[in-house]
C-alpha cells in the first residue's frame, strides 16, 4: 500500500503542531506521556 | 521536515543528559547543575553548530513538559495548607523588587525608563520571558531587549552557583530553600534546577512557588502597557492580554496534582511519571546550558547590573529573613 496518502495527513498535523503556543505543546506532550504510562503500565527507568 | 531539522540537536541534549546523569554519581556532583555546566562548556568552548541549533532550541519545551509532569508529585494538601503564606510572600516580593528596580533605575542612576521597566519585568516575574513580554507592550528598543537580557541571564548564571552553597551553609530545609530560590531567582530554569540540586522537596516548592510567580506576567505586562500607552496618549490595552501573556503549562501542572491528588494513579505509574519528568528536567538543563555566553554577559552594562544586584541582594535577604521566621 502505498504511504503517499498518509502524507497530507502528517503535514497538517504537523503544521497544526507548529502553529501551537509551546505551552500547550508542554502541556500535550505531558498528557501524552501520562496517557502511555496509564494505558500501557509503561515503566520509565531512572 | 521539521522533525529531520531537529533530531541532531535532540540526540545532542539526550547525549548531554546521560553523560551527566551517568558521571555525576562519580564526581560526587548534582547531576542537573553538571547538564548545565556541560552546555556552558560545549557552547562557549566550541560552539553550538548550526545544525544542532533547532533542537536544542527545544529545551524550553522539555522544561514545561517535566513541570506540567512534576504535578502528579505535588501533595495539594500540603500546598493549600501553607499555600496562603507563601502566595502571599510571591506578590510581596515581586512588588517590592519591581518598585526597587524602577526606583533605582530611574532615580538613582538615571537609566532609561524603558530599560528600567524591563530590569523590573526580569528580575520581578520571570527573567528573560518577562523582559521580552514587557518589551513587546511598551515597544522597547532592540538594544535594551538585549542589555536587559544579558543583565538577566548574568544573574542567573551567578544564582546558579551561589544560592545552592548558601542553602548549604545555612542548612535550609528543602521547603525554604526551595521557596527562597522560588520568590528571589530570575528566570525558572535556573530555579527548577537548583531546588531539584537541593532536594526532591526544594525542586517541587521552588518549581512551585516560581510557577505562582509567573501567572504575575500577564498582570505587570498590562500595567506596563496601559502606563506607557497612557503616557504616549494611545488606546488603552485589552485585558485579553492577561490570558496571552498567562503560562498555559500551569494549567497542564494544576489538572495533572488534582488528578494524583484524586489518587487515580498507581505508586508504579507515579514513580514512571517522577522519572520520566527527572530525565526531561536533565535534557532541558543541558539546553539551558549553552544559553549562558560569555561573550553576551560581558556586554552587560555595569550600571543596569548594579540596579539589578541591588534589588536581587533586598528581595533576596528579606524573603530569606521572612521565610526562617515564618516556618
Amino acid at each position: 500500500m502505498s504511504t503517499d496518502g498518509w502524507l497530507p495527513i502528517g503535514d497538517a498535523v504537523t503544521d497544526r503542531w507548529t502553529v501551537l503556543e509551546r505551552d500547550w505543546q508542554s502541556v500535550l506532550i505531558g498528557a501524552a506521556i501520562v496517557a502511555l504510562v496509564v494505558l500501557f503500565e509503561l515503566q520509565i527507568p531512572w | 521536515m521539521n522533525g529531520r531539522r531537529l533530531l541532531p540537536g535532540l540526540l545532542a541534549l539526550c547525549l548531554g543528559a546521560l553523560l551527566a546523569r551517568t558521571l555525576a554519581g562519580a564526581l560526587g556532583v548534582n547531576h542537573l547543575l553538571l547538564a548545565i555546566a556541560f552546555g556552558f562548556v560545549a557552547a562557549n568552548a566550541v560552539g553550538v553548530p548550526d545544525c544542532l541549533e533547532p533542537g536544542i532550541e527545544t529545551h524550553k519545551l522539555w522544561l514545561g513538559t517535566g513541570i506540567v509532569l512534576m504535578g502528579a508529585s505535588i501533595s495539594l494538601e500540603t500546598v493549600l495548607e501553607v499555600g496562603g503564606v507563601v502566595l502571599l510572600l510571591v506578590v510581596g516580593v515581586a512588588a517590592t523588587t519591581l518598585l526597587v528596580v524602577e526606583l533605582l533605575a530611574r532615580n538613582v542612576f538615571g537609566l532609561a525608563d524603558r530599560m528600567g521597566s524591563l530590569l523590573a519585568a526580569g528580575a520581578s516575574i520571570c527573567g528573560v520571558s518577562a523582559v521580552v513580554a514587557v518589551a513587546g507592550s511598551i515597544r522597547a528598543r532592540e538594544e535594551q531587549i538585549a542589555y536587559a537580557a544579558a543583565t538577566v541571564l548574568l544573574f542567573d548564571a551567578v544564582t546558579i552557583v551561589v544560592y545552592p552553597i548558601v542553602g548549604d551553609l545555612l542548612g535550609l530545609s528543602g521547603m525554604v530553600f526551595g521557596t527562597w530560590a522560588g520568590v528571589s531567582m530570575f528566570s525558572t530554569g535556573p530555579v527548577v534546577a537548583v531546588g531539584f540540586a537541593h532536594s526532591e522537596a526544594a525542586g517541587q516548592w521552588a518549581t512551585m512557588t516560581k510557577l505562582s510567580r509567573n501567572a504575575l506576567i500577564g498582570v505587570v505586562v498590562l500595567a506596563y502597557a496601559s502606563y506607557y500607552a497612557r503616557a504616549a496618549g494611545d488606546s488603552r490595552p485589552s485585558v485579553r492580554t492577561l490570558w496571552d501573556e498567562f503560562p498555559k503549562f500551569v494549567l497542564g501542572f494544576l489538572g495533572l496534582a488534582v488528578v494524583a491528588s484524586a489518587g487515580v494513579l498507581s505508586s508504579a505509574q507515579l514513580a514512571s511519571i517522577e522519572n520520566a519528568y527527572n530525565w526531561l528536567f536533565v535534557v532541558a538543563f543541558a539546553g539551558l546550558g549553552t544559553e549562558i555566553r560569555l561573550a553576551d554577559l560581558r556586554t552587560t552594562g555595569w550600571t543596569p547590573a548594579v540596579v539589578v544586584l541591588i534589588a536581587l541582594l533586598a528581595s533576596s535577604a528579606l524573603s530569606l529573613a521572612a521565610l526562617v521566621l515564618l516556618f
